[in-house]
Protein backbone atom coordinates (compact mmCIF):
# COMPACT_ATOMS: atom_id res chain seq x y z
CA UNK A 1 0.00 0.00 0.00
CA UNK A 2 1.21 3.57 -0.71
CA UNK A 3 0.16 6.99 0.10
CA UNK A 4 -1.01 8.23 3.37
CA UNK A 5 -2.64 6.57 6.30
CA UNK A 6 -5.85 7.60 7.78
CA UNK A 7 -6.83 5.32 9.94
CA UNK A 8 -4.35 2.52 11.83
CA UNK A 9 -5.57 0.21 14.47
CA UNK A 10 -3.12 -1.91 16.40
CA UNK A 11 -3.70 -5.52 17.83
CA UNK A 12 -7.22 -3.87 18.14
CA UNK A 13 -9.17 -5.83 20.29
CA UNK A 14 -13.09 -6.16 22.00
CA UNK A 15 -13.93 -9.13 23.90
CA UNK A 16 -17.95 -9.01 25.45
CA UNK A 17 -17.47 -11.40 28.42
CA UNK A 18 -15.91 -14.58 27.18
CA UNK A 19 -16.82 -14.17 23.42
CA UNK A 20 -13.84 -12.06 21.57
CA UNK A 21 -15.72 -10.18 18.76
CA UNK A 22 -12.75 -8.33 17.59
CA UNK A 23 -9.49 -10.41 17.92
CA UNK A 24 -6.35 -8.29 17.51
CA UNK A 25 -6.96 -6.85 14.52
CA UNK A 26 -4.55 -4.77 12.77
CA UNK A 27 -5.78 -2.51 9.94
CA UNK A 28 -4.30 0.48 8.19
CA UNK A 29 -6.56 2.60 6.65
CA UNK A 30 -5.27 4.31 3.25
CA UNK A 31 -6.32 8.21 2.90
CA UNK A 32 -8.94 8.77 0.32
CA UNK A 33 -10.06 5.54 -0.87
CA UNK A 34 -12.97 3.28 -0.83
CA UNK A 35 -12.47 0.40 1.32
CA UNK A 36 -14.21 -2.38 1.88
CA UNK A 37 -14.57 -4.67 5.08
CA UNK A 38 -16.54 -8.01 4.29
CA UNK A 39 -16.95 -11.31 6.33
CA UNK A 40 -19.98 -13.66 7.04
CA UNK A 41 -22.64 -13.15 9.57
CA UNK A 42 -20.60 -12.69 13.08
CA UNK A 43 -17.22 -11.77 11.71
CA UNK A 44 -17.53 -8.57 13.67
CA UNK A 45 -17.88 -6.27 11.41
CA UNK A 46 -19.97 -4.17 12.91
CA UNK A 47 -18.49 -4.21 16.14
CA UNK A 48 -15.10 -3.28 14.70
CA UNK A 49 -17.75 0.10 13.34
CA UNK A 50 -18.53 0.53 16.48
CA UNK A 51 -14.80 0.50 18.23
CA UNK A 52 -13.53 2.91 15.71
CA UNK A 53 -16.73 5.11 16.35
CA UNK A 54 -16.60 4.80 19.83
CA UNK A 55 -19.74 3.68 20.85
CA UNK A 56 -17.73 0.46 22.77
CA UNK A 57 -14.64 1.27 24.75
CA UNK A 58 -12.07 -0.89 23.48
CA UNK A 59 -10.65 -3.92 25.32
CA UNK A 60 -7.49 -3.59 24.06
CA UNK A 61 -5.18 -2.48 21.28
CA UNK A 62 -4.95 1.13 19.93
CA UNK A 63 -7.11 3.05 16.94
CA UNK A 64 -5.08 5.87 15.35
CA UNK A 65 -6.78 8.49 13.29
CA UNK A 66 -4.50 11.02 11.53
CA UNK A 67 -1.87 9.57 13.50
CA UNK A 68 -3.30 10.54 17.02
CA UNK A 69 -5.04 8.17 19.18
CA UNK A 70 -8.45 7.97 19.38
CA UNK A 71 -8.94 5.39 21.87
CA UNK A 72 -10.00 7.69 24.57
CA UNK A 73 -12.13 10.00 22.78
CA UNK A 74 -15.58 9.99 23.41
CA UNK A 75 -18.30 8.99 20.83
CA UNK A 76 -19.35 12.71 19.94
CA UNK A 77 -15.61 14.32 19.61
CA UNK A 78 -15.25 11.92 16.27
CA UNK A 79 -17.74 13.37 14.63
CA UNK A 80 -16.00 16.68 14.75
CA UNK A 81 -12.64 14.98 14.22
CA UNK A 82 -14.15 13.80 10.62
CA UNK A 83 -14.73 10.41 11.67
CA UNK A 84 -18.51 9.90 10.90
CA UNK A 85 -20.74 6.53 10.36
CA UNK A 86 -24.17 5.36 8.81
CA UNK A 87 -26.12 2.65 10.53
CA UNK A 88 -27.48 -0.36 9.49
CA UNK A 89 -31.03 0.42 11.15
CA UNK A 90 -30.74 3.60 9.41
CA UNK A 91 -31.66 5.42 12.32
CA UNK A 92 -33.07 8.88 10.82
CA UNK A 93 -34.78 11.33 13.32
CA UNK A 94 -38.43 10.13 13.01
CA UNK A 95 -39.72 13.53 14.07
CA UNK A 96 -38.13 15.48 11.64
CA UNK A 97 -38.74 16.66 8.05
CA UNK A 98 -35.98 15.48 5.52
CA UNK A 99 -34.31 18.81 5.59
CA UNK A 100 -33.73 18.88 9.12
CA UNK A 101 -32.35 15.78 9.55
CA UNK A 102 -29.65 16.79 7.45
CA UNK A 103 -29.56 20.51 9.41
CA UNK A 104 -28.85 18.01 12.53
CA UNK A 105 -25.63 17.23 10.61
CA UNK A 106 -24.36 20.37 10.98
CA UNK A 107 -24.04 20.24 14.77
CA UNK A 108 -19.96 19.82 14.94
CA UNK A 109 -20.16 22.70 12.09
CA UNK A 110 -22.18 25.11 14.25
CA UNK A 111 -21.63 26.45 17.81
CA UNK A 112 -24.02 28.23 18.83
CA UNK A 113 -26.00 27.48 22.20
CA UNK A 114 -28.29 27.71 24.37
CA UNK A 115 -28.62 31.55 25.54
CA UNK A 116 -28.23 32.55 21.86
CA UNK A 117 -30.80 30.11 20.60
CA UNK A 118 -32.96 31.47 23.49
CA UNK A 119 -32.73 35.40 22.69
CA UNK A 120 -32.22 34.88 18.85
CA UNK A 121 -28.74 36.66 18.93
CA UNK A 122 -27.11 37.66 15.61
CA UNK A 123 -24.69 34.70 16.20
CA UNK A 124 -27.59 32.42 16.50
CA UNK A 125 -29.58 33.31 12.95
CA UNK A 126 -26.40 34.46 11.02
CA UNK A 127 -25.53 30.44 11.67
CA UNK A 128 -28.63 29.11 11.48
CA UNK A 129 -28.90 30.68 7.95
CA UNK A 130 -25.32 28.72 7.11
CA UNK A 131 -26.76 25.63 8.56
CA UNK A 132 -29.50 25.70 6.15
CA UNK A 133 -28.01 26.99 3.65
CA UNK A 134 -24.97 23.52 3.64
CA UNK A 135 -28.00 21.37 4.47
CA UNK A 136 -29.43 21.99 1.50
CA UNK A 137 -26.20 21.37 -0.42
CA UNK A 138 -26.03 17.57 0.85
CA UNK A 139 -29.42 16.93 0.16
CA UNK A 140 -29.05 17.74 -3.62
CA UNK A 141 -25.94 15.97 -3.46
CA UNK A 142 -27.63 12.66 -2.51
CA UNK A 143 -30.60 13.96 -4.92
CA UNK A 144 -33.02 14.59 -2.27
CA UNK A 145 -33.35 18.77 -2.72
CA UNK A 146 -36.73 18.11 -4.00
CA UNK A 147 -38.19 15.98 -0.75
CA UNK A 148 -36.50 18.73 2.23
CA UNK A 149 -39.85 19.90 3.58
CA UNK A 150 -41.36 16.04 4.02
CA UNK A 151 -40.92 13.50 7.14
CA UNK A 152 -37.56 12.01 7.23
CA UNK A 153 -39.79 8.57 7.51
CA UNK A 154 -42.12 9.21 4.89
CA UNK A 155 -39.21 7.97 2.16
CA UNK A 156 -38.88 4.62 0.63
CA UNK A 157 -36.19 3.06 2.33
CA UNK A 158 -33.79 3.47 -0.52
CA UNK A 159 -34.12 7.15 -0.06
CA UNK A 160 -33.83 7.01 3.78
CA UNK A 161 -30.40 5.24 3.01
CA UNK A 162 -29.41 8.28 0.86
CA UNK A 163 -30.84 10.81 3.62
CA UNK A 164 -28.76 9.30 6.28
CA UNK A 165 -25.52 9.40 4.23
CA UNK A 166 -26.19 13.24 3.44
CA UNK A 167 -27.03 14.01 7.15
CA UNK A 168 -23.34 11.88 7.55
CA UNK A 169 -21.57 13.93 4.91
CA UNK A 170 -23.03 17.06 7.04
CA UNK A 171 -20.47 17.06 9.52
CA UNK A 172 -17.89 17.58 7.14
CA UNK A 173 -16.20 14.12 7.58
CA UNK A 174 -12.31 13.24 6.39
CA UNK A 175 -13.72 9.65 6.48
CA UNK A 176 -17.30 8.45 6.23
CA UNK A 177 -18.14 4.64 7.37
CA UNK A 178 -21.00 3.19 5.64
CA UNK A 179 -22.61 0.38 7.40
CA UNK A 180 -24.59 -1.94 5.06
CA UNK A 181 -25.84 0.89 3.01
CA UNK A 182 -26.78 -1.51 0.14
CA UNK A 183 -28.75 -3.54 2.36
CA UNK A 184 -32.27 -3.70 1.06
CA UNK A 185 -32.11 -1.81 -2.27
CA UNK A 186 -33.32 -2.33 -5.59
CA UNK A 187 -31.13 -2.36 -8.45
CA UNK A 188 -31.53 1.32 -9.63
CA UNK A 189 -31.12 2.22 -6.34
CA UNK A 190 -27.56 0.35 -5.91
CA UNK A 191 -26.28 2.15 -8.79
CA UNK A 192 -27.41 5.47 -7.37
CA UNK A 193 -25.44 4.11 -4.48
CA UNK A 194 -22.23 3.78 -5.76
CA UNK A 195 -22.52 6.84 -8.12
CA UNK A 196 -22.51 8.38 -4.76
CA UNK A 197 -20.25 6.51 -3.13
CA UNK A 198 -17.91 7.12 -5.83
CA UNK A 199 -19.05 11.14 -5.74
CA UNK A 200 -17.80 11.18 -2.04
CA UNK A 201 -14.62 9.64 -3.00
CA UNK A 202 -14.10 11.90 -5.48
CA UNK A 203 -14.47 14.71 -3.16
CA UNK A 204 -10.96 13.42 -1.27
CA UNK A 205 -13.17 11.72 1.46
CA UNK A 206 -11.97 8.16 2.33
CA UNK A 207 -14.90 5.74 2.62
CA UNK A 208 -14.95 2.31 4.73
CA UNK A 209 -18.44 -0.50 3.52
CA UNK A 210 -19.12 -3.18 5.67
CA UNK A 211 -21.27 -4.79 2.89
CA UNK A 212 -22.91 -8.13 2.07
CA UNK A 213 -23.63 -8.01 -1.67
CA UNK A 214 -20.49 -8.38 -3.21
CA UNK A 215 -20.96 -7.25 -6.48
CA UNK A 216 -21.52 -4.11 -5.18
CA UNK A 217 -18.28 -4.50 -2.85
CA UNK A 218 -16.23 -5.50 -5.92
CA UNK A 219 -17.03 -2.69 -8.37
CA UNK A 220 -16.55 -0.22 -5.47
CA UNK A 221 -13.67 -1.36 -3.26
CA UNK A 222 -10.03 -0.19 -3.87
CA UNK A 223 -9.21 -2.26 -1.22
CA UNK A 224 -11.06 -5.27 0.75
CA UNK A 225 -10.26 -6.62 4.02
CA UNK A 226 -11.83 -9.91 5.05
CA UNK A 227 -12.96 -10.31 8.63
CA UNK A 228 -14.07 -14.02 10.03
CA UNK A 229 -14.84 -14.60 13.48
CA UNK A 230 -13.04 -11.34 14.71
CA UNK A 231 -10.22 -12.09 13.01
CA UNK A 232 -8.54 -10.53 9.84
CA UNK A 233 -8.37 -13.76 7.37
CA UNK A 234 -7.14 -11.77 4.50
CA UNK A 235 -6.55 -8.32 2.33
CA UNK A 236 -6.26 -6.80 -0.89
CA UNK A 237 -7.75 -5.60 -4.02
CA UNK A 238 -11.06 -7.53 -4.75
CA UNK A 239 -9.52 -9.70 -7.75
CA UNK A 240 -6.97 -10.84 -5.11
CA UNK A 241 -9.08 -11.61 -2.15
CA UNK A 242 -11.46 -13.73 -4.27
CA UNK A 243 -9.13 -16.01 -5.16
CA UNK A 244 -7.72 -16.35 -1.59
CA UNK A 245 -8.13 -19.85 -0.10
CA UNK A 246 -9.01 -18.70 3.43
CA UNK A 247 -11.73 -16.29 2.49
CA UNK A 248 -13.33 -19.08 0.28
CA UNK A 249 -13.32 -21.46 2.80
CA UNK A 250 -14.85 -19.09 5.03
CA UNK A 251 -17.96 -18.34 3.09
CA UNK A 252 -18.57 -21.59 2.45
CA UNK A 253 -17.50 -22.98 5.83
CA UNK A 254 -15.26 -25.39 5.10
CA UNK A 255 -11.50 -26.21 6.97
CA UNK A 256 -8.39 -24.98 5.82
CA UNK A 257 -5.38 -27.44 5.65
CA UNK B 1 -44.51 30.05 0.12
CA UNK B 2 -47.03 27.72 2.22
CA UNK B 3 -44.21 27.74 4.98
CA UNK B 4 -44.58 31.35 5.32
CA UNK B 5 -48.29 31.65 5.10
CA UNK B 6 -48.06 28.97 8.07
CA UNK B 7 -46.17 31.08 9.90
CA UNK B 8 -48.04 34.68 9.15
CA UNK B 9 -51.26 32.55 10.74
CA UNK B 10 -48.97 31.48 13.75
CA UNK B 11 -48.02 34.85 14.70
CA UNK B 12 -51.87 36.11 13.93
CA UNK B 13 -52.85 33.45 16.52
CA UNK B 14 -50.00 34.25 18.78
CA UNK B 15 -50.92 38.04 18.51
CA UNK B 16 -54.41 37.43 19.32
CA UNK B 17 -53.76 34.77 22.25
CA UNK B 18 -51.95 38.16 23.76
CA UNK B 19 -54.61 40.41 23.22
CA UNK B 20 -57.02 38.10 24.54
CA UNK B 21 -54.30 37.67 27.88
CA UNK B 22 -54.24 41.80 28.17
CA UNK B 23 -58.28 41.82 27.92
CA UNK B 24 -58.86 38.98 30.55
CA UNK B 25 -58.54 39.79 34.17
CA UNK B 26 -60.44 43.03 33.29
CA UNK B 27 -63.89 42.66 35.15
CA UNK B 28 -66.50 42.68 31.86
CA UNK B 29 -64.61 39.87 30.82
CA UNK B 30 -63.21 37.51 32.94
CA UNK B 31 -62.19 39.22 35.54
CA UNK B 32 -64.18 36.81 38.29
CA UNK B 33 -61.61 33.92 37.00
CA UNK B 34 -58.28 35.99 37.52
CA UNK B 35 -57.05 34.16 40.50
CA UNK B 36 -58.11 30.80 38.34
CA UNK B 37 -55.58 32.35 35.27
CA UNK B 38 -52.80 33.40 37.52
CA UNK B 39 -52.68 29.46 38.69
CA UNK B 40 -52.93 28.82 35.30
CA UNK B 41 -50.14 30.89 34.14
CA UNK B 42 -48.20 29.43 37.03
CA UNK B 43 -48.72 25.83 35.90
CA UNK B 44 -48.38 26.80 32.12
CA UNK B 45 -44.69 27.75 33.48
CA UNK B 46 -44.19 24.24 34.84
CA UNK B 47 -45.73 22.31 31.79
CA UNK B 48 -43.07 24.32 29.46
CA UNK B 49 -40.03 22.99 30.96
CA UNK B 50 -41.30 19.70 31.57
CA UNK B 51 -42.79 19.65 27.08
CA UNK B 52 -38.82 20.74 26.39
CA UNK B 53 -37.57 17.88 28.69
CA UNK B 54 -40.70 15.18 27.68
CA UNK B 55 -41.80 15.85 24.75
CA UNK B 56 -38.66 17.35 22.45
CA UNK B 57 -35.98 15.46 24.24
CA UNK B 58 -37.82 12.29 25.07
CA UNK B 59 -36.79 11.99 28.52
CA UNK B 60 -39.21 11.36 31.38
CA UNK B 61 -39.64 12.88 34.45
CA UNK B 62 -42.64 11.94 37.35
CA UNK B 63 -40.76 14.20 39.62
CA UNK B 64 -41.22 17.86 38.41
CA UNK B 65 -43.62 19.06 41.13
CA UNK B 66 -40.25 18.63 43.33
CA UNK B 67 -38.30 21.41 41.31
CA UNK B 68 -41.65 23.47 41.65
CA UNK B 69 -41.52 23.29 45.60
CA UNK B 70 -37.99 23.96 45.58
CA UNK B 71 -38.67 27.27 44.03
CA UNK B 72 -41.75 28.19 46.26
CA UNK B 73 -40.25 27.03 49.24
CA UNK B 74 -36.22 28.50 49.12
CA UNK B 75 -38.33 31.72 47.91
CA UNK B 76 -40.63 31.22 51.30
CA UNK B 77 -37.62 30.33 53.57
CA UNK B 78 -35.40 33.23 52.26
CA UNK B 79 -38.35 35.77 52.35
CA UNK B 80 -39.82 35.22 55.82
CA UNK B 81 -37.24 33.46 57.95
CA UNK B 82 -34.33 35.82 56.47
CA UNK B 83 -35.81 38.89 55.20
CA UNK B 84 -34.25 38.71 51.79
CA UNK B 85 -35.41 40.58 49.39
CA UNK B 86 -38.08 38.51 47.35
CA UNK B 87 -36.77 38.97 43.62
CA UNK B 88 -32.91 38.07 44.99
CA UNK B 89 -35.00 35.37 46.31
CA UNK B 90 -36.45 34.31 43.84
CA UNK B 91 -32.88 34.49 42.02
CA UNK B 92 -31.38 32.46 44.61
CA UNK B 93 -34.20 29.77 44.05
CA UNK B 94 -33.73 29.15 40.42
CA UNK B 95 -29.81 29.06 40.68
CA UNK B 96 -29.98 26.44 43.84
CA UNK B 97 -32.97 24.53 41.90
CA UNK B 98 -30.94 24.70 38.96
CA UNK B 99 -27.78 23.61 40.47
CA UNK B 100 -29.55 20.85 41.92
CA UNK B 101 -30.49 19.53 38.70
CA UNK B 102 -27.30 19.83 37.50
CA UNK B 103 -26.03 17.32 40.31
CA UNK B 104 -28.51 15.17 39.97
CA UNK B 105 -28.81 15.02 35.86
CA UNK B 106 -25.52 13.16 35.29
CA UNK B 107 -26.24 9.92 37.61
CA UNK B 108 -30.09 9.98 36.95
CA UNK B 109 -29.27 9.84 33.03
CA UNK B 110 -27.54 7.08 32.87
CA UNK B 111 -30.79 5.19 33.39
CA UNK B 112 -33.53 5.59 30.74
CA UNK B 113 -37.41 4.85 29.93
CA UNK B 114 -39.32 2.91 32.72
CA UNK B 115 -36.33 3.16 34.96
CA UNK B 116 -35.72 7.21 34.59
CA UNK B 117 -39.61 7.48 35.57
CA UNK B 118 -38.81 5.41 38.60
CA UNK B 119 -35.91 7.31 39.85
CA UNK B 120 -37.50 10.94 39.13
CA UNK B 121 -40.50 9.10 41.14
CA UNK B 122 -38.22 8.42 44.14
CA UNK B 123 -36.72 11.56 43.79
CA UNK B 124 -39.60 13.58 44.33
CA UNK B 125 -40.71 11.71 47.17
CA UNK B 126 -37.61 12.31 48.82
CA UNK B 127 -37.71 16.21 48.05
CA UNK B 128 -40.94 16.49 49.14
CA UNK B 129 -41.04 14.76 52.39
CA UNK B 130 -37.80 17.25 52.75
CA UNK B 131 -40.44 19.57 52.74
CA UNK B 132 -42.42 18.47 55.28
CA UNK B 133 -39.56 18.86 57.41
CA UNK B 134 -38.72 22.11 56.31
CA UNK B 135 -42.48 23.48 57.57
CA UNK B 136 -41.89 22.52 60.78
CA UNK B 137 -38.02 23.60 60.86
CA UNK B 138 -39.29 27.32 59.71
CA UNK B 139 -43.00 27.62 59.68
CA UNK B 140 -45.75 25.87 61.56
CA UNK B 141 -46.34 22.27 61.20
CA UNK B 142 -48.63 22.30 57.74
CA UNK B 143 -46.71 25.00 55.89
CA UNK B 144 -44.82 28.78 56.03
CA UNK B 145 -46.63 31.51 56.15
CA UNK B 146 -46.31 36.09 56.24
CA UNK B 147 -44.64 35.48 52.98
CA UNK B 148 -44.17 39.09 51.47
CA UNK B 149 -45.38 40.09 48.01
CA UNK B 150 -43.34 40.91 45.18
CA UNK B 151 -43.07 44.98 44.45
CA UNK B 152 -40.90 46.92 42.26
CA UNK B 153 -40.15 50.15 43.57
CA UNK B 154 -43.41 52.02 45.25
CA UNK B 155 -45.44 49.50 42.96
CA UNK B 156 -46.44 46.14 44.91
CA UNK B 157 -48.47 43.18 43.31
CA UNK B 158 -50.67 42.93 46.51
CA UNK B 159 -54.29 42.21 44.08
CA UNK B 160 -54.69 39.37 41.99
CA UNK B 161 -54.88 41.71 38.98
CA UNK B 162 -51.59 42.79 39.32
CA UNK B 163 -50.43 39.74 40.11
CA UNK B 164 -51.86 38.30 36.63
CA UNK B 165 -50.14 40.59 34.51
CA UNK B 166 -46.72 40.11 36.18
CA UNK B 167 -47.17 36.05 36.13
CA UNK B 168 -48.16 36.12 32.63
CA UNK B 169 -45.59 38.39 31.49
CA UNK B 170 -43.13 35.68 32.97
CA UNK B 171 -44.81 32.80 31.04
CA UNK B 172 -44.95 34.67 27.75
CA UNK B 173 -41.48 35.60 27.72
CA UNK B 174 -40.32 31.81 28.76
CA UNK B 175 -42.64 30.11 26.06
CA UNK B 176 -40.73 32.94 24.07
CA UNK B 177 -37.62 31.73 24.86
CA UNK B 178 -38.73 28.04 24.87
CA UNK B 179 -40.09 28.95 21.63
CA UNK B 180 -36.80 30.59 19.88
CA UNK B 181 -34.98 27.41 21.74
CA UNK B 182 -37.16 24.55 19.87
CA UNK B 183 -36.31 26.45 16.53
CA UNK B 184 -32.67 26.18 16.93
CA UNK B 185 -29.24 24.00 16.42
CA UNK B 186 -30.19 23.52 20.17
CA UNK B 187 -33.84 22.09 19.81
CA UNK B 188 -32.69 19.87 16.94
CA UNK B 189 -30.26 18.64 19.09
CA UNK B 190 -32.67 18.09 21.75
CA UNK B 191 -35.32 16.14 19.05
CA UNK B 192 -32.68 14.29 17.53
CA UNK B 193 -31.76 12.54 21.17
CA UNK B 194 -35.51 11.89 21.27
CA UNK B 195 -35.03 10.06 17.78
CA UNK B 196 -31.95 8.02 18.08
CA UNK B 197 -29.35 8.66 20.51
CA UNK B 198 -26.56 6.07 18.73
CA UNK B 199 -27.28 8.72 15.71
CA UNK B 200 -26.82 11.73 17.42
CA UNK B 201 -23.69 11.03 18.92
CA UNK B 202 -22.51 9.78 15.31
CA UNK B 203 -22.71 13.34 14.45
CA UNK B 204 -21.63 15.40 17.19
CA UNK B 205 -24.22 15.81 19.45
CA UNK B 206 -22.83 15.18 23.42
CA UNK B 207 -25.98 13.33 24.32
CA UNK B 208 -25.27 13.58 28.01
CA UNK B 209 -24.54 17.12 28.03
CA UNK B 210 -27.67 17.98 26.32
CA UNK B 211 -30.04 16.06 28.88
CA UNK B 212 -28.69 17.66 32.17
CA UNK B 213 -28.96 20.97 30.29
CA UNK B 214 -32.54 20.82 29.63
CA UNK B 215 -33.48 18.98 33.14
CA UNK B 216 -31.78 22.09 34.82
CA UNK B 217 -33.86 24.37 32.14
CA UNK B 218 -37.25 22.78 33.10
CA UNK B 219 -35.86 22.94 36.34
CA UNK B 220 -35.57 26.77 36.63
CA UNK B 221 -38.68 27.37 34.73
CA UNK B 222 -40.17 25.16 37.32
CA UNK B 223 -38.53 26.82 40.42
CA UNK B 224 -39.68 30.21 38.93
CA UNK B 225 -43.21 29.11 38.94
CA UNK B 226 -42.71 27.97 42.59
CA UNK B 227 -41.59 31.40 43.57
CA UNK B 228 -44.39 32.79 41.67
CA UNK B 229 -46.79 30.56 43.73
CA UNK B 230 -45.10 31.40 47.08
CA UNK B 231 -45.74 35.19 46.41
CA UNK B 232 -49.26 34.40 44.97
CA UNK B 233 -50.66 32.20 47.64
CA UNK B 234 -48.20 33.99 50.48
CA UNK B 235 -48.29 30.91 52.50
CA UNK B 236 -46.52 27.14 51.36
CA UNK B 237 -47.30 23.79 52.22
CA UNK B 238 -46.09 20.41 51.12
CA UNK B 239 -49.12 19.08 49.36
CA UNK B 240 -49.00 21.02 45.95
CA UNK B 241 -45.56 19.49 45.52
CA UNK B 242 -46.15 15.83 45.66
CA UNK B 243 -46.43 12.56 43.84
CA UNK B 244 -50.01 13.50 42.65
CA UNK B 245 -48.63 16.90 41.35
CA UNK B 246 -46.12 15.75 39.31
CA UNK B 247 -48.44 13.16 37.84
CA UNK B 248 -50.62 16.09 36.97
CA UNK B 249 -47.93 18.15 35.72
CA UNK B 250 -47.17 15.22 32.89
CA UNK B 251 -51.01 15.36 32.40
CA UNK B 252 -50.84 18.97 31.39
CA UNK B 253 -47.72 18.45 29.35
CA UNK B 254 -49.49 15.31 27.31
CA UNK B 255 -52.77 17.18 26.86
CA UNK B 256 -50.90 20.38 25.71
CA UNK B 257 -49.35 17.93 22.73
CA UNK B 258 -45.81 16.95 24.79
CA UNK B 259 -44.03 18.73 21.57
CA UNK B 260 -45.62 22.13 21.14
CA UNK B 261 -44.80 25.07 23.29
CA UNK B 262 -47.82 26.73 22.95
CA UNK B 263 -50.12 23.92 23.57
CA UNK B 264 -48.58 24.24 27.29
CA UNK B 265 -51.19 27.05 28.18
CA UNK B 266 -53.94 25.12 27.04
CA UNK B 267 -52.55 21.74 28.44
CA UNK B 268 -52.06 23.53 32.10
CA UNK B 269 -55.63 25.34 31.61
CA UNK B 270 -57.40 22.16 30.54
CA UNK B 271 -56.16 20.16 33.28
CA UNK B 272 -56.25 22.88 35.93
CA UNK B 273 -60.20 23.32 35.86
CA UNK B 274 -60.67 20.14 35.09
CA UNK B 275 -58.86 18.91 38.07
CA UNK B 276 -60.35 22.18 40.54
CA UNK B 277 -63.92 22.32 39.32
CA UNK B 278 -64.70 18.87 38.54
CA UNK B 279 -62.26 16.37 39.93
CA UNK B 280 -62.70 17.48 43.50
CA UNK B 281 -65.53 16.15 43.34
CA UNK B 282 -64.88 12.33 42.98
CA UNK B 283 -62.50 12.67 45.77
CA UNK B 284 -59.48 9.84 46.47
CA UNK B 285 -60.31 8.52 43.20
CA UNK B 286 -58.45 11.80 41.19
CA UNK B 287 -55.93 10.17 40.52
CA UNK B 288 -57.78 6.96 38.98
CA UNK B 289 -59.25 9.73 36.30
CA UNK B 290 -55.64 11.54 35.80
CA UNK B 291 -54.21 8.02 34.76
CA UNK B 292 -57.44 6.75 32.45
CA UNK B 293 -56.92 10.77 31.07
CA UNK B 294 -53.14 9.77 30.53
CA UNK B 295 -54.06 6.18 28.86
CA UNK B 296 -56.60 7.65 26.92
CA UNK B 297 -54.48 10.32 25.18
CA UNK B 298 -51.54 8.23 24.65
CA UNK B 299 -53.41 5.57 22.94
CA UNK B 300 -55.36 7.93 20.43
CA UNK B 301 -53.59 11.01 20.20
CA UNK B 302 -50.29 10.49 20.98
CA UNK B 303 -49.65 14.06 19.87
CA UNK B 304 -51.54 15.75 22.59
CA UNK B 305 -55.25 16.20 22.47
CA UNK B 306 -54.04 20.32 21.82
CA UNK B 307 -52.00 19.30 18.37
CA UNK B 308 -55.20 16.79 17.36
CA UNK B 309 -57.25 19.97 17.71
CA UNK B 310 -54.92 22.26 15.68
CA UNK B 311 -54.84 18.91 12.58
CA UNK B 312 -58.86 19.39 12.75
CA UNK B 313 -59.33 23.45 12.62
CA UNK B 314 -56.33 22.74 9.75
CA UNK B 315 -58.46 20.21 8.04
CA UNK B 316 -61.72 21.97 8.39
CA UNK B 317 -60.05 25.25 6.92
CA UNK B 318 -58.60 23.83 3.84
CA UNK B 319 -62.26 22.00 3.02
CA UNK B 320 -63.45 25.42 4.27
CA UNK B 321 -60.86 27.20 1.08
CA UNK B 322 -61.18 24.18 -1.41
CA UNK B 323 -65.15 24.93 -1.37
CA UNK B 324 -64.94 28.23 -1.69
CA UNK B 325 -62.52 28.51 -5.04
CA UNK B 326 -64.44 25.65 -6.65
CA UNK B 327 -66.66 27.51 -9.27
Amino acid sequence: MSGSVILETKGLTKAFGGLVAVDKVDLSIEAGKITAIIGPNGAGKTTLFNLITGVYPVSSGQIYFQGGLLNNVPAHKRASMGIVRTFQQVHLFGNMTVLENVMSGRHPRSSYGFLEAALRLPKARREEEAISLNAIKYLNLVGLGTHAEQDALSLPLGQQKLLAIARAMATEPRLILLDEPGAGLNTLEKRQLSDLIRNIREMGISVILVEHDMPLVMGLAEWVIVLDSGQKIAEGTAAQVQKDQKVIAAYLGEDVE
Amino acid sequence: MLARLKSSWSYLAIAALVVALILAPFHWFLGQYTTLMIVIGIYTIVTVGLCLLMGYTGQVSLGQAAFFGMGAYISAILTTTYGVNPWLAMLAAAIMTGAFAYIIGSPIFRLKGNYLAMATLGLGLIIWILFKQLNQSFGEPDGISGIPYLSIGGFVFNSSFRRYFLVWAFCLVILLISQNIVRSRTGRALRAIHGSEAASESIGINVNQFKVKILVLSAVYASIAGSLFAHHVRYVGAQPFDFLASVKLVVMAVIGGLASIWGAIFGAGTTHILSDELLLRFGDWDVVIYGLILVIVMIFMPEGLFVKLKEVFERLRLRYRQRGTEP
